[in-house]
């Protein structure tokens, strides 16, 4: 344990929490309106797909990011629709958009590469070291500028998000959906816009996070490469105790055992690989364990809201 | 009567839809969409094997399926049954490949196993839920993660044997015997006893109605003095253990023997089954029994057509996607009053 | 609503879809492109026909696409037609062998192991259809009942040697790292085959070579694992890669390529299999290439001439199955000289002897 493997430790916890910010800020969103949504894994994955798909054709990894984005809307408006107008089960429209979304996905793949072609690989967006001309071993300057943007859009959005839920009284207003929708109806607050409101933030955050797996982090795309990430966001949200900075955290922690799971295995350990990779689920059931139920999620979470029934 | 019609009605439109939208997919690829359909049929209902196929393919979805239903049936959602399944399977292969005992005693032995195996990894999202005030969605579908990977400890360390990660194929003596020489086992047989069994328990006896009240409305049910939360934790491990069953069963029937990938995704499909069959028992054997053909004719319809095999996977998804969508419109007051008006308008005419 | 709501999406997925397969209309159904047969493609007048399934995709740039390709560039020579279902659940490997025998194909193609007791289920089933096991047990022709399954086993101990002794010629912190997808024995295998064969080469040429632990990514298509994997083994000080995990294996290739771009020379190596990749990455200096088309001709053959059947066809440098890519320039002339000159004894059989 040198320095050296401290360092590059540290370095990739970073580098493998990113997407998992993204995608549990759209959790987080989503949630706060009182829409579970277990669809993220297929949100990511046809996002990922229009990021690739979009910067390999404008050679733009930031298009790519913005379709990703665009894509996640429009299938999660399915999920919005569904789910605030038809007050369908929310749970089984979020394993429908898994389902539905990563097949739409590897359809698109191959219909527009063929099959059996040759591996496609797009350029990667520039990180800030580069754009400054900064090349430095120091940990610090790598920590802090051999990022791509995306990863400072996401630590702002954190930060953003945990004073717009905290300090805004629109924010209040959008928590207040999420915890009792029929209360906040007659305080005058539009129920339905806040819950389709949430689904945009949603689908273009879950679109992001899965874009940035191609525009940012990996040359290629292939099938399944969210590789269960929709559901550690999910545990994220809750091991982060719906608050920006808590998912943060969670964030950080999971993108850690990752980390930390992949050297351990270079290190050779002889311990089962499957046992790192239970940590963050582990983690999760153990945290809500002694946690218990004071200050659980939104109390509306996962229940339709009826105009009629108030 | 006018309810029961809508029930049967919405899903079959819904199936229609999701068919138009994937023949015009096909359509669009070149592919003939009638020689599609035909292949779908043959493919499901061709043969007396491929018949014994499809039913095969539907037992470990009418375990899942009726694990869903039963604890939907006390309120509770148990997104747990793939893990459950697993367990139990993983509990059944120690037991099949490691204790030496074979025959129908071993069988039965396993099959009790397995459903112990997943009533027990059930029980810790149920008592979290009514201890600790847990979400038991989100506990249960962690431990869904953690029973896979630790599936995977099992085939790839533990029990491996052979040359890819797996684990040796259960004892000939305790596979369990086919049907009429095809592909569907005994284990068939078993899922249908179990759906009765649950079937009579909601409807034909006082414990069933009780955990129905329970599921029906919660508070009403404590403010009359019914034990909530035993019937959860009941529910929970009951439901746990059919899915248990159902893994042992299936590994017994037709999987033999733990491999990489095994059981994925049968726990949602269960889920999307139960709802689909309105968390009715002997409704949702019935649409697990569709979606297995859907899921074998739609091989044969991939393999005659030759278009991308993402397609099925696009229509099934969309079945679930309609056919939820259809009943929860069905059941909108809005849409209620505006099918009351216009029975209404008929008969006045 | 509901009905404008599927219209919609009717709509946008048909538009996707003329947006996406104008450009190269035909190659999206995987079937029809490689089907019209040459004239004279089979003796009597018949089309044979041969179909692969797949539990990954055909596009990951990895093992799904070499063995499609091996398939194609097969069923181009002996003028089959050919049939493809990938990205196949567990659960349905037998449903999708059995929808091809039932659809009349001659040959059923499966790459991989995990398939066997599918296989063996169907062959039993369809006595009349031959069934070929890519990478498959050299026992298990033998369990099929109907002798109608064969195995072909390419030799993975010569594919580790083919990588190792580039690599061992190659190295210059004596360290290299090995990248694998699932603990399949052929993948061991291809591991003991480099690491013995990478150790001997370096004390041939007076330095000491070690290999770092084979690590396994879980699954084939984690390219992210890839490149984490890749950064940390290259933190250990490792300079050559092999792998054997299809898109893991791209994405090592992409961190690889990074940190050569920033030390600003190209300092650390991957050796690709099982097709030659030269030139698809900077740091790819060779490949192991596995003629698999090979042995999916020698059943073509077979099942034309009626012997097909109960044999385990291995795949070796002698009976050409396995072979060198193209080096790169990376590789200096004399290096080049010693590999062909390691290469030949392997040929000869005197290697490590």
């Amino acid at each position: 344990m040198d320095s050296a493997f401290i360092t590059n430790l540290i370095l990739a916890s970073v580098r493998m929490a990113t997407p998992l910010i993204f995608l549990s800020l759209a959790e987080l969103y989503s949630q706060r309106a009182g829409l579970v949504h277990i669809g993220l894994e297929g949100l990511a994955a046809i996002g990922s797909l229009a990021g690739f798909l979009v910067s390999l054709i404008t050679g733009n990894p930031l298009l790519g990011v913005l379709a990703g984005a665009a894509v996640g809307i429009l299938v999660n408006m399915i999920y919005a629709y569904a789910t605030v107008n038809l007050c369908a089960e929310q749970i089984v429209y979020g394993m429908a958009i898994n389902i539905f979304a990563p097949a739409l996905a590897a359809f698109i793949y191959r219909v527009y590469f063929g099959a059996g072609s040759e591996l496609v690989q797009v350029g990667l967006m520039t990180t800030l070291s580069a754009l400054l001309g900064v090349t430095s071993d120091n940990f610090v300057v790598r920590l802090l500028l051999d990022q791509t943007p995306m990863v400072y859009l996401a630590y702002g959005l954190v930060i953003f998000t945990a004073v717009y839920f905290n300090k805004t009284k629109s924010g209040l207003n959008y928590k207040a959906v999420g915890e009792y929708p029929k209360a906040a109806a007659t305080l005058g607050i539009n129920v339905v816009g806040v819950k389709y409101a949430a689904s945009v933030i949603c689908g273009a955050l879950a679109g992001i996070g899965g874009a940035y797996l191609t525009t940012c982090y990996s040359t290629t795309y292939t099938d399944g490469n969210v590789a269960g990430r929709g559901f550690i966001a999910l545990a994220a949200v809750i091991f982060g105790r719906w608050s920006a900075g808590g998912v943060l955290l969670a964030c950080l922690f999971f993108g850690f055992c990752d980390a930390l799971q992949i050297r351990l295995q270079v290190g050779s350990y002889g311990i089962p690989y499957q046992f790192f990779q239970m940590i963050p689920y582990i983690a999760t059931v153990v945290v809500l364990t002694v946690i218990g139920m004071k200050k659980a999620g939104p109390k509306g979470v996962g229940k339709p809201y009826l105009r009629e029934q108030r | 009567m006018k309810n029961k019609f809508v029930n049967i009605l919405v899903p079959l439109i819904s199936v229609l839809l999701a068919f138009v939208i994937g023949c015009v997919v096909m359509a669009a690829l070149g592919a003939n969409p009638f020689v599609a359909l035909q292949a779908l049929w043959t493919g499901a209902f061709g043969s007396m094997r491929n018949v014994g196929t499809t039913l095969a393919r539907s037992t470990p979805l009418i375990f899942t399926g009726l694990c869903a239903c039963f604890a939907y049936r006390c309120g509770v959602f148990n997104l747990g049954g793939e893990g459950q399944f697993i367990i139990g399977a993983v509990v059944c292969c120690f037991i099949a490949t490691r204790s030496g005992l074979e025959g129908p005693a071993a069988i039965v032995l396993c099959l009790a196993a397995g459903a112990l195996a997943g009533g027990l990894w059930a029980a810790i999202p149920g008592v979290l839920k009514i201890y600790r005030g847990q979400n038991e969605m989100i506990i249960s579908i962690m431990l869904n993660y953690v029973a896979t990977l630790f599936m995977g400890v099992v085939y790839t360390n533990w029990l491996r044997d052979g040359t890819v990660p797996q684990t040796a194929p259960v004892p000939d003596a305790t596979k369990l015997s086919r049907l009429f020489g095809l592909r569907v086992t005994t284990a068939f047989i078993l899922a249908l006893v179990t759906g009765f069994l649950i079937y009579y328990f909601l409807f034909y006896t006082s414990k069933g109605f009780q955990l129905r009240a329970v599921g029906l409305n919660m508070t009403a049910a404590q403010f009359n003095g019914f034990a909530v939360k035993r019937y959860i934790l009941m529910s929970f491990i009951v439901s746990g253990a059919i899915a248990g069953l159902g893994g042992s069963a299936d590994l017994m029937g037709t999987q033999y023997r733990l491999i990489n990938g095994y059981a994925s995704g049968y726990g949602f499909d269960g889920v999307a089954m139960a709802l689909i069959g309105q968390l009715h028992p002997l409704a949702t054997i019935l649409v697990a029994i569709f979606f297995a053909v859907l899921r074998v004719g739609s091989t044969t319809m991939q393999a005659a057509t030759g278009v991308p095999t993402s397609v099925s996977d696009i229509i099934q998804a969309l079945v679930i996607v309609f056919t939820v969508a259809g009943l929860a419109m069905v059941r909108l007051p809005q849409f209620k009053a505006a099918t009351a008006r216009m029975f209404a308008k008929k008969e006045a005419m | 609503m509901k009905k404008i709501f599927a219209l919609i999406l009717t709509l946008a997925m048909v538009l996707s879809l003329a947006a996406c397969g104008g450009g190269n209309s035909g190659s999206g159904s995987s079937g029809d492109g490689g089907a019209t047969p040459p004239a004279g493609g089979s003796s009597d007048g018949k089309t044979y026909k041969v179909a692969m399934i797949c539990d990954s995709s055909i596009s990951d740039g990895g093992w799904g696409m070499a063995c499609y390709n091996a398939m194609v560039d097969a069923a181009a020579k002996y003028g089959w037609e050919t049939e493809v279902s990938d990205s196949i659940a567990q659960s349905a490997y037998y449903e999708s062998i059995v929808a091809f025998c039932d659809l009349g194909y001659d040959l059923i193609y499966a790459p991989g192991n995990q398939y066997t007791d599918a296989i063996l289920q169907a062959a039993e089933e369809y006595p009349d259809i031959a069934f070929a096991l890519l990478n498959g047990g050299a026992d298990t022709p033998a369990k099929a009942a109907n002798s109608n399954v064969t195995s072909l086993l390419p030799d993975s101990q010569q594919v580790g040697w083919i990588a190792g002794i580039l690599a061992g010629l190659m190295t210059e912190t004596g360290k290299v790292a090995f990248i694998g997808g699932m603990e399949i024995d052929t993948t061991k295998g291809k591991y003991a085959g480099f690491v013995e064969s990478a150790e001997y080469v370096g004390q041939q040429e007076g330095k000491t070579v070690e290999a770092l632990d084979v690590v396994y990514s879980g699954d084939f298509s984690a390219s992210d694992k890839g490149i984490e994997f890749a950064k940390a083994m290259m933190d250990q000080g490792a300079d050559v890669f092999f792998g054997d995990a299809s898109a893991v294996d791209s994405g090592a290739r992409q961190a690889i390529d990074e940190a050569n771009a920033a030390a600003g020379s190209v300092k650390v190596y991957d050796i690709a299999q099982p097709g030659d990749f030269l030139g698809q990455n900077e740091c790819i200096i060779g490949s192991q290439v596995t003629d698999n088309s090979g042995l999916v001709g020698l059943c073509m053959e077979a099942v034309e001439n009626g012997t097909f059947g109960g044999e385990t066809i291995f795949g070796t440098m002698q009976n050409g199955v396995l072979s060198c890519g193209k080096l790169s320039d990376l590789v200096p002339a004399d290096v080049q000289e010693k590999y062909n000159s390691y290469i030949s004894q392997v040929m000869d059989g005197t290697f490590m002897q």
